[in-house]
């Protein structure tokens, strides 16, 4: 395969199968942003697409994205899940800090007001597990720990401004001492 | 340079606009696009810039009925990524996924309800039906449609026009199926009717056409993987 064709089957298997977690040693296509793991244990690859060619094209187009169960939940999760990870908003979304889980559906309870407890819970786990899926949150379920995903460095500096702004409103998680 | 730069650099500044416009409305976008809304699918030249670049990523143009386009994965890199097992799907996932196009598409297609070729539908199956007669393990049909959901390969079917209302929920094929190529179309519908009706006729006759296909598989020449597509 020449060098070509493997740029091609890189942004295929990120199509197919999203962030693709690679040795940190492994040669990388051109074009493709490199995570590396706060362990430097593994390197995440991700694709860098140009202004113009981005999901947000979308809205200016009218057309319709790709739909996510209920999506005001799955928001208000992610939101969680960035108020307790991004533990210096400062400075860059990726790697961030790994968080408890509970301490995550914590603030989604402060975020979300009064609900029945069992019903929080479903929802917030539901929501966990589609960001999980999609790349936006890594979710160790059995160890109940809460990271951002690969997908977050993707979000351009126009969107993190605007996400720095909703961090400053959330309710802050409280910290184990 | 990026695959983007690379591509685009000849063209001028209006239509790398296009083509990027195009780009991101077929691979972000839920559903197929009019051909009338952008000029980069309208425009024959313009439109053969947007398949070079999606070409380069391993995507090609899909054409949907007489007026819309999408996008979708090449032929040659998607018998790349199933070698490789780079596939999103879990096995129980693509069993329901199956399931739901056996009864939406393939009994409709078989009484003649519906024509053409599309893997989409307008015939539910109610999740009754996967649930009643599948040999999966129950527990596993409600994650795994929701999984199917999200990737939009299955869609909730909308309650009207149901037979009654206390039917329960019904899936259609999602929007995605829109995606795959006619040769991907064609070899779903092999594949089910070698596993339906291993020994029928028609079985035989797709396995007696299987090893020269296999072979051009195994030996691309130039003009298989070309950047144009019988759409284009």
């Amino acid at each position: 395969m020449t060098t070509d064709d493997d740029t091609t089957l890189w942004w295929a298997r990120y199509r197919a199968a999203g962030p693709q977690r690679v040795a940190p040693a492994s040669a990388y296509p051109a074009g493709m942003t490199r995570l590396v793991e706060p362990d430097a244990s593994a390197v995440w690859l991700l694709p860098a697409l140009p202004d113009n060619a981005r999901p947000d094209v979308l809205d200016e187009l009218g057309l319709a994205g790709v739909a996510v169960d209920q999506p005001n939940d799955t928001a208000r999760v992610l939101a969680a899940c960035l108020r307790c990870c991004w533990t210096e908003p400062s400075g860059p979304v990726w790697p961030a800090a790994p968080a408890p889980y509970d301490q995550v559906v914590a603030v989604f309870r402060a975020v979300t007001g009064n609900r029945d407890e069992r019903a929080l819970h479903a929802a917030a786990m539901g929501a966990a597990r589609r960001l999980a899926g999609a790349g936006w949150v890594l979710f160790d379920e059995d160890a109940r720990v809460v990271r951002l995903g690969p997908r977050v460095a993707s979000w351009s500096a126009a969107e993190l401004s605007t996400l720095r702004e909703l961090w400053r409103s959330m309710p802050a998680p409280e910290r184990e001492a | 340079m990026t695959i983007f730069d690379t591509v685009l650099a000849d063209l001028n500044e209006r239509h790398r606009d296009e083509v990027m416009a195009a780009f991101a409305a077929l691979e972000h976008g839920r559903e197929p696009v009019a051909e009338a809304q952008l000029l980069a699918l309208r425009d024959a030249t313009v439109r053969r810039d947007l398949q070079r670049l999606l070409f380069r990523m391993g995507r090609t143009l899909v054409r949907v009925g007489s007026t819309h386009w999408t996008s979708g994965f090449r032929d040659d890199v998607t018998a790349q990524l199933a070698a490789e097992g780079a596939t999103a799907q879990s096995r129980v996932d693509r069993a329901v996924l199956v399931l739901v196009l056996i009864h939406s598409v393939a009994i409709p297609r078989s009484q003649g309800l519906i024509g053409g070729d599309s893997w989409t539908s307008g015939h539910p199956t109610p999740v009754d039906e996967l649930t009643r007669y599948t040999q999966l393990p129950r527990g596993e049909i409600r994650p795994a449609l929701q999984r199917l959901r999200a990737a939009g390969l299955v869609q909730i079917a909308p309650a009207r026009g149901r037979a009654a209302p206390t039917d329960g929920p019904a899936y259609l094929p999602g929007p995605a199926l829109h995606r795959l190529t006619k040769p991907a179309r064609e070899r779903l519908e092999h594949e089910l009717i070698l596993a339906a009706a291993p020994d029928s006729p028609l079985a035989a006759a797709i396995r007696a056409r299987r090893p020269a296909a296999a072979a051009a598989v195994a030996t691309p020449t130039r003009t298989s993987t070309t950047e144009r597509n019988e759409d284009t």
